[in-house]
C-alpha cells in the first residue's frame, strides 16, 4: 500500500481549536460582559462577599446539573433529578433528626439518589420506556413518596457539623465551592481521561453506531443515571446543609435551572458533545442573570419565567449551531 | 385503529381482535371487579358521576396529546398552560370582563403557546420535550407573574353550575369531553388531517415527497393541543372555583400516562383514540379506588405511576409472545 | 404548483398530464441538461444528460453509487440540482420541491419504502391526495378503498386494503408502492430497482403492467442493474458510472457484455480474482441458528477465507450478520469462535475478536458528529487502555497509523468524520475493526457508495486480511464484487440458505438461480 508518497495531505493541525474551545471563550466573555455591566449598576457587585456569593449559588446549581451534562452527552435526558433531590434530602434530613448522625444522612441521601438513578436505568433499559417518559414518570413518583413522607412537616435545625457542608468556609471559601470544584475536576477527567468517558460521547453521537462498536450501551447508560441520581444526593445535603431545613418543595424548582444551565453551556441537546466545564460556565451565568435581575429590582416571580425564555431560547441556539453537524 | 378493530371483528378470527386491544382493558376490567366486590357502592350512580368528572378534564388534555404522540412528539406545557388559561379567564372575569371575551382571551394565550411549540417543533425539527419543557417554564412563571402566586376566587358561579349541571342525568363535562372525542375521532380518522398525523409520525419524508407542507401538519397538531387546553381552563375554574397558577401542575403527566397505557406509542405513529380513553377510565378508576381507600393523593400519583410501568410490561410481553407464535 | 421562474417567457404555466400520443420519436417528454449535484466530499452527479420519451422505457443501468438515487431525486424535487437545465416538452421548468414534480406528473417507487406504517393500504395508496375523495372535508372511505381496490387489481393484486402497511411483508410493500406510483396517473414513472424484493411471479406481472403503461402513452424510468430484466424492457438505455453517464444506448443497438463493460469500467473489469489459499482451521461455525426472522442457518468460516453471503435485498443476509454479532437475539442455535461458546452479545463478540461492518455507515458505522480519531478507536477503547484510562496520545498514534495503513485521505485524526468521502468514511469503519484487532470481519456491503478507487483499495484490503489468516464474511448485492472477492458463497432466500456454491461453480447465473424463486 502506497504509503509516503501517497497524495493524501497530513498535515498538524492546530489539535483543539475546535468548536469547542469557541464555545468555551464565547460564554467567558459573556461572563466577562454581565459581570462589567453589573459592577456599573451596582458598588456592592464587585466585593469578594457577593462574588463568592455568586458562585456558592452558581456551585449548587451546578450539583444538579453535572449529572445530566453527563446524561444529556450520551443521548438522554434526566427529567427527574429535581424530583429526586426532594427526595433525597427530605429522607436524609429525617435520618439525620433520628439517629443525629450526620453520616447516616449522608448515606441515606446519596444511596436514595443512586436508587432512583438504577431505577430510571431500569425502566429504560428493561422495559424500554423512552428515558424522557421514564425519568418524566420518576418526577412525579419521586415527588409523590416525598410528600407523603413529609405529610406537610419541615423537618430543620440541624447540628453545625452537618451545616457546615452547606454554609462553612475552608480557606475563606465556601465549602459548596470546594465540593463543586472538586466534582467538576473528577468530572472533568472522567469525561476525557477514562474510556467509559469516552464512551459516553460515542454513545450520544450515534448510539446505534456505539452498540455495533461493541459499546455496551445498555449498563453505560444505567451508571450514568445513577451517576446522575448520585449527584442528585450530593446536591440534596448541600441544600439541606445550607437552608437548615428540607420539605418536599425545594427540588422541583430546580428542574429548569439545571436544563438551562446545562444548554447555556454550550453541552448539545443532540447528544454527543459537551462537557462539565461548560455547564458550570453556563451554571455561572444563569446565576448572575438572576443576580442582574435582583439588583434590577425585578420581583423573584419573574425568575420561573426568564428561566423557560432562556431555556426556548438555547434550545434554538443548540439547533443553530449544531445541526449543520449532524448531517 | 378503530376501523381495523371494525374490520377484523367483520373479517377476521376473534384472536386477532384481542391482540390490537391494548393491555390496560384488561387492568381496567379487573380493577373494576375487585372495587366493585371490596366496596358495594363503587357500582353506584354517585360514584359513576364522580368517575365521569374526574375523568372529564384529563380526558380534554388526554386526547389532544394522543395526537401529538402519534407525530413521535410531547408536549409537557399542556398542564402549566392550563393553569395560566385558568388564571388568565379568572383573572379578566374579576377584573369586569365578560366570559366570551376572557375565553377569547385564553384561547389567544393557547394560540401563542402552540405557535411557538408548534413553530419550533414542525418547522425547526427540535426535540419535543425539551421545547415543551420550555414553554411549561413560561407558562408557569406567568402564571406566577399574574397572580403574584395568590388564587383568583369570586368569579362567576356559572362556571361552577355549568360544571355541577346534568343533561338527562349525565353530567354536562362528561358530555362536553365526549364531544371533543366525537370531534377529534372524526378529523383523526376521517380527514386528510388525521391521516397526515399518523404519516408524520410514520414517515415524514414520505408526506413531504407526497408534495403536503409536512411542517404546516405538524404545526397544527401543537396548535390543536393549545387551543383544546385552553378550553379545558373552563372545566378546571368550574370545578375548582378559584384559579391557582400550580393547580395543573402534574396533570400532564397523568396526560401522557393516559395515552401511553391507551396503547399510543412514541414510534411510527401507532396508536389508537378510543384506547386513550380507556387510559383515562382506568387512571380515574385507580384513583377513585384509592380515594375509598383514603390514600393520600401524593401516593396515588406514584399507583398511577405503577400502573403505567404494569400495562406497559403487559404490553410489551403480549407482542413478544404473539411475534413468537407468528 | 409549477416553479417556472426560469422559463424564458416567465408566466407560471398550468400542466395538464395527457397521455403522450407522439410514440417515442421527435421531442423528448423530459430532457435534462447537464445535471451537476454535489455534497461536501462526493460529486454526486456530473453533468448528466438524458432524454425520456413518452411510451418508452429508459433503462438507467448502473453500479450501486453510480449515482442513480441521485437522478432520481433531483427528478423528484427531493434533491435540488446545482447546475443544469430540465425541460419539460420543449419548455425549460425548475423542479425545486415534490409538489414541482408531481405537477409535471412524476410518480416514483422508491427503493426506501415510502409508506406510513400505521396507516392502511388504501391510506397510504392516496396519501397526500385523499381530496379526490371528501365531501365536505370527510373523507368517503368506502370510495377510497374501492378505488383502492381497483388500483391493486390492475396489478392482479387481492390484498385487504384495511391492513396496515406495518402489518405487511417486504414484498407487499413494494407492490403498494408500486400501486401507489400507478394511482397518480403520472405521465413520467421512476421505478428505483422495484424488483430487488419481489419474487419472479410479481416481477412477471410488474413486466405486464409496465407494458400497458407504455401502451399508454406513459414514460418509465427503470433502474436496474439486473441484465435480464434491462435487455427484456428496455428500450433505450443509459449506463451511468461515478455520477456521469458513460454510454447510452437504443436496445438493438448494444448487446449485454457492452453494456457491462461500459457499467463496470475497466478499473474492475481489469482486476483479476483473487487467488485462492490453503484455508485454516474453521474460525466461526454456525449451526441451525434461529431468530424471529431467520430459520436454521448453518455456515462455516475457516482462517484466510473469503466466504460470500449473496441474496437478494430482504433475504436475511444483514440479519444473519447481526445475529452472529448478537446484535439480535438469538432464539435457538450454536455460533463457536475457535470451537468455543462465547456470549451474543456485542461487546463480548468484539472482545472475542468479531468484527461487523454495518450495511448503513451513516445510521450504524460512524459517529458522525465526531472526529475522525474517535471514531477510528471507537471498537478498541477496551483494548487500547486496559485498565480504564484513556490516553489521547495513544490514540491518536493509533489512528495516525491507520490512516496511513488505509490511505485515509483526511488532514488528521482530528478532523470530523463527516467531511470526508464516502469511501474514506468506509476505510475509517474498517480501520476501527483493525485497530481492535479483529480475526473475524463481517462486512455488509463494505463498497456501497464508495468511489471506484477506494473500492479496489477496500479489495486490497480483504485479500491482505485472509492472507494474514482472519477469516471474512462478505455480503454484496454486486455480483461481480461477489465472485471476484470470495472462495465460496453461501446464498440466502427468505430468511434461509438454501445453496452454498463453491469456488469453481461461482457465478452470476448460479448465484441468481438460487437466490430468485423460480
Amino acid at each position: 500500500m502506497t504509503t509516503m508518497d501517497s497524495p493524501a495531505p497530513v498535515i498538524r493541525r492546530p489539535q483543539q481549536l475546535a468548536p469547542g474551545t469557541v464555545a468555551v471563550v464565547v460564554r467567558l466573555g459573556l461572563i466577562a460582559c454581565i459581570a462589567v455591566l453589573l459592577s456599573s449598576l451596582s458598588p456592592t457587585f464587585a466585593t469578594t462577599d457577593n462574588l463568592l456569593n455568586i458562585l456558592r449559588q452558581a456551585s449548587l446549581l451546578f450539583l444538579v446539573a453535572s449529572g445530566l451534562t453527563l446524561v444529556i452527552i450520551a443521548g438522554g435526558l434526566d427529567l427527574s433529578i429535581g424530583a429526586n433531590l426532594t427526595l433525597c434530602a427530605c429522607l436524609s434530613a429525617a435520618a439525620i433528626k433520628a439517629t443525629s448522625q450526620p453520616t447516616a444522612g449522608i448515606a441515606v441521601a446519596l444511596g436514595c439518589g443512586v436508587l432512583v438513578g438504577l431505577t430510571n436505568g431500569v425502566l429504560i433499559n428493561r422495559v424500554k420506556i423512552p428515558p424522557f417518559l421514564a425519568t418524566f414518570g420518576m418526577l412525579w413518583v419521586a415527588q409523590g413518596i416525598a410528600y407523603w413522607f413529609m405529610a406537610g412537616q419541615v423537618v430543620y435545625g440541624f447540628s453545625p457539623a452537618f451545616r457546615f457542608f452547606g454554609s462553612g468556609f475552608w480557606l475563606g471559601v465556601p465549602v459548596p465551592i470546594w465540593v463543586m470544584l472538586v466534582t467538576g475536576a473528577c468530572g472533568v477527567i472522567f469525561l476525557s481521561r477514562t474510556t467509559i468517558g469516552r464512551e459516553v460521547y460515542l454513545m450520544g453521537a450515534n448510539e446505534a453506531a456505539a452498540v455495533l462498536s461493541g459499546i455496551p450501551v445498555a449498563r453505560r447508560r444505567t451508571l450514568l443515571y445513577m451517576v446522575s441520581g448520585l449527584m442528585a444526593g450530593l446536591a440534596a445535603l448541600i441544600y439541606v446543609a445550607r437552608l437548615n431545613a428540607a420539605e418536599p418543595g425545594i427540588g422541583e424548582p430546580l428542574l429548569l435551572p439545571a436544563i438551562a444551565a446545562v444548554l447555556v453551556g454550550g453541552t448539545s441537546l443532540f447528544g454527543g458533545s459537551g462537557g462539565l466545564f461548560r455547564t458550570l460556565l453556563g451554571a455561572t451565568i444563569l446565576t448572575l442573570i438572576v443576580n442582574a435581575l435582583n439588583l434590577l429590582n425585578v420581583s423573584a416571580t419573574w425568575h420561573p419565567f426568564v428561566t423557560g425564555a432562556i431555556v426556548v431560547l438555547a434550545v434554538l441556539a443548540d439547533a443553530a449551531v449544531n445541526r449543520g453537524a449532524r448531517r | 385503529m378503530t376501523d381495523q378493530i371494525v374490520h377484523a371483528a367483520l373479517t377476521a378470527p376473534a384472536a386477532a381482535l384481542l391482540r390490537r386491544i391494548p393491555g390496560v382493558t384488561f387492568i381496567l376490567v379487573g380493577m373494576i371487579v375487585v372495587f366493585a366486590i371490596g366496596n358495594p357502592r363503587f357500582l353506584s350512580a354517585v360514584n359513576f358521576t364522580n368517575i365521569g368528572l374526574q375523568s372529564s378534564l384529563l380526558l380534554m388534555l388526554a386526547l389532544p396529546m394522543t395526537l401529538i404522540i402519534l407525530t413521535a412528539g410531547l408536549d409537557l406545557s399542556v398542564g402549566a398552560l392550563l393553569g395560566l388559561c385558568g388564571v388568565v379567564i379568572a383573572e379578566l372575569l374579576v377584573a369586569g370582563w365578560g366570559l366570551p371575551a376572557s375565553v377569547a382571551a385564553a384561547m389567544l394565550v393557547g394560540l401563542v403557546a402552540g405557535a411557538v411549540n408548534g413553530v419550533l417543533v414542525g418547522y425547526l425539527g427540535l426535540p419535543a420535550f425539551v421545547v415543551t419543557l420550555g414553554t411549561m417554564g413560561l407558562c408557569e412563571g406567568l402564571s406566577l407573574v399574574i397572580t403574584n402566586g395568590d388564587p383568583i376566587g369570586g368569579f362567576t358561579p356559572a362556571l361552577e353550575n355549568f360544571y355541577r349541571s346534568t343533561v338527562f342525568a349525565v353530567p354536562t363535562p362528561v358530555l362536553v369531553a365526549a364531544l371533543v372525542y366525537g370531534l377529534l375521532s372524526l378529523l383523526l380518522y376521517r380527514t386528510r388531517f388525521g391521516n397526515y398525523v399518523f404519516a408524520i409520525g410514520g414517515n415524514k419524508d414520505a408526506l413531504h415527497l407526497a408534495g403536503i407542507n409536512a411542517n404546516l401538519v405538524h404545526t397544527g397538531v401543537y396548535l390543536l393541543c393549545s387551543l383544546t387546553v385552553a378550553l379545558s381552563a373552563l372545566l378546571l375554574l368550574g370545578r375548582t372555583n378559584s384559579a391557582h397558577p400550580s393547580v395543573a401542575v402534574g396533570m400532564e403527566f397523568e396526560a401522557i400516562a393516559a395515552v401511553v397505557l391507551g396503547g399510543t406509542s412514541f414510534e411510527k405513529g401507532q396508536g389508537w383514540l378510543f384506547g386513550t380513553v380507556l387510559g383515562v377510565l382506568a387512571i380515574s378508576v385507580l384513583r377513585n379506588g384509592l380515594n375509598v381507600l383514603s390514600v393520600e393523593p401524593s401516593l396515588q400519583v406514584v399507583c398511577v405511576g405503577l400502573l403505567l410501568i404494569t400495562a406497559l410490561l403487559i404490553d410489551r410481553n403480549r407482542k413478544q409472545a404473539s411475534q413468537n407464535g407468528a | 404548483m409549477l416553479a417556472n421562474r426560469e422559463s424564458p417567457d416567465g408566466g407560471p404555466e398550468t400542466m395538464a398530464v395527457r397521455p403522450g400520443r407522439d410514440q417515442g420519436t421527435a421531442e423528448p417528454l423530459l430532457r435534462l441538461i447537464d445535471i451537476s449535484k454535489s455534497f461536501p466530499g462526493v460529486h454526486a452527479l456530473r453533468g448528466v444528460s438524458l432524454e425520456i420519451h413518452a411510451g418508452e422505457v429508459h433503462v438507467i443501468l448502473g453500479q450501486n453509487g453510480a449515482g442513480k438515487s441521485s437522478l432520481i431525486k433531483v427528478l423528484c424535487g427531493a434533491y435540488l440540482a446545482d447546475d443544469g437545465v430540465i425541460e419539460h416538452k420543449g419548455r425549460r421548468i425548475a423542479i425545486q420541491g415534490p409538489a414541482d414534480a408531481n405537477g409535471i406528473g412524476v410518480g416514483v417507487i422508491f427503493q426506501e419504502f415510502s409508506l406510513a406504517p400505521y396507516l392502511d393500504i388504501a391510506q397510504n395508496i392516496f396519501l397526500g391526495r385523499e381530496r379526490a375523495f371528501a365531501k365536505a372535508g370527510i373523507i368517503d372511505k368506502a370510495a377510497m378503498h374501492a378505488a383502492a381496490r381497483d388500483v391493486l387489481a390492475q396489478l392482479g393484486l387481492n390484498y385487504d386494503t384495511w391492513t396496515f402497511a406495518a402489518d405487511l411483508g417486504v414484498a407487499q410493500q413494494q407492490m403498494v408502492e408500486i400501486a401507489k406510483a400507478l394511482s397518480q396517473n403520472s405521465s413520467i414513472l421512476v421505478m428505483d430497482e422495484p424488483t430487488a424484493a419481489i419474487s419472479e411471479r410479481e416481477s412477471e406481472r410488474l413486466f405486464e403492467v409496465i407494458a400497458r403503461l407504455k401502451q399508454r402513452g406513459v414514460a418509465i424510468v427503470y433502474i436496474s442493474h439486473r441484465m435480464r430484466e434491462v435487455v427484456a424492457l428496455g428500450d433505450r438505455i443509459t449506463v451511468m458510472r461515478d455520477g456521469a453517464v458513460v454510454a447510452s444506448y437504443r436496445r438493438d443497438e448494444v448487446s449485454p457484455d457492452e453494456m457491462v463493460g461500459a457499467m463496470i469500467g475497466r478499473s474492475l473489469a481489469g482486476l483479476k480474482r483473487r487467488e485462492a489459499l490453503a484455508a485454516g482451521a474453521p474460525v466461526l461455525t454456525v449451526t441451525n441458528l434461529q431468530t424471529a426472522k431467520l430459520t436454521d442457518i448453518s455456515l462455516e468460516i475457516r482462517a484466510g477465507e473469503v466466504v460470500g453471503l449473496a441474496g437478494l435485498v430482504g433475504s436475511g443476509r444483514t440479519e444473519v450478520v447481526r445475529a452472529i454479532f448478537g446484535a439480535d437475539p438469538l432464539r435457538t442455535g450454536v455460533i463457536r469462535l475457535d470451537g468455543a461458546d462465547f456470549a451474543q452479545r456485542p461487546d463480548r463478540s468484539t472482545r472475542a475478536g468479531l468484527a461487523l461492518l454495518p450495511e448503513d455507515r451513516k445510521r450504524e458505522g460512524l459517529a458522525l458528529p465526531l472526529a475522525v480519531g474517535e471514531n477510528a478507536t471507537a471498537a478498541a477503547l477496551w483494548r487500547l487502555f486496559r485498565r480504564g484510562w484513556f490516553a489521547p496520545s495513544v490514540a491518536e498514534k493509533v489512528c495516525r497509523n491507520l490512516i496511513t495503513r488505509l490511505n485515509i485521505a483526511t488532514p488528521g485524526p482530528a478532523q470530523f468524520v463527516r467531511n470526508l468521502s464516502g469511501g474514506n468514511q468506509q476505510k475509517v469503519v474498517l480501520g476501527k475493526w483493525l485497530a481492535a484487532g479483529s480475526r473475524l470481519f463481517m462486512l455488509d456491503e463494505p463498497t456501497r457508495g464508495v468511489d471506484i478507487g477506494a473500492k479496489t483499495e477496500i479489495y486490497r484490503l480483504i485479500d491482505d486480511l485472509a492472507k494474514d489468516g482472519a477469516a471474512v464474511l462478505v455480503i454484496s448485492s454486486e455480483l461481480p464484487e461477489l465472485i471476484h472477492l470470495c472462495d465460496r458463497a453461501y446464498v440466502m432466500r427468505d430468511y434461509r440458505i438454501v445453496g452454498h456454491l463453491g469456488r469453481n461453480e461461482l457465478s452470476e447465473k448460479a448465484i441468481l438461480d438460487l437466490a430468485v424463486h423460480q
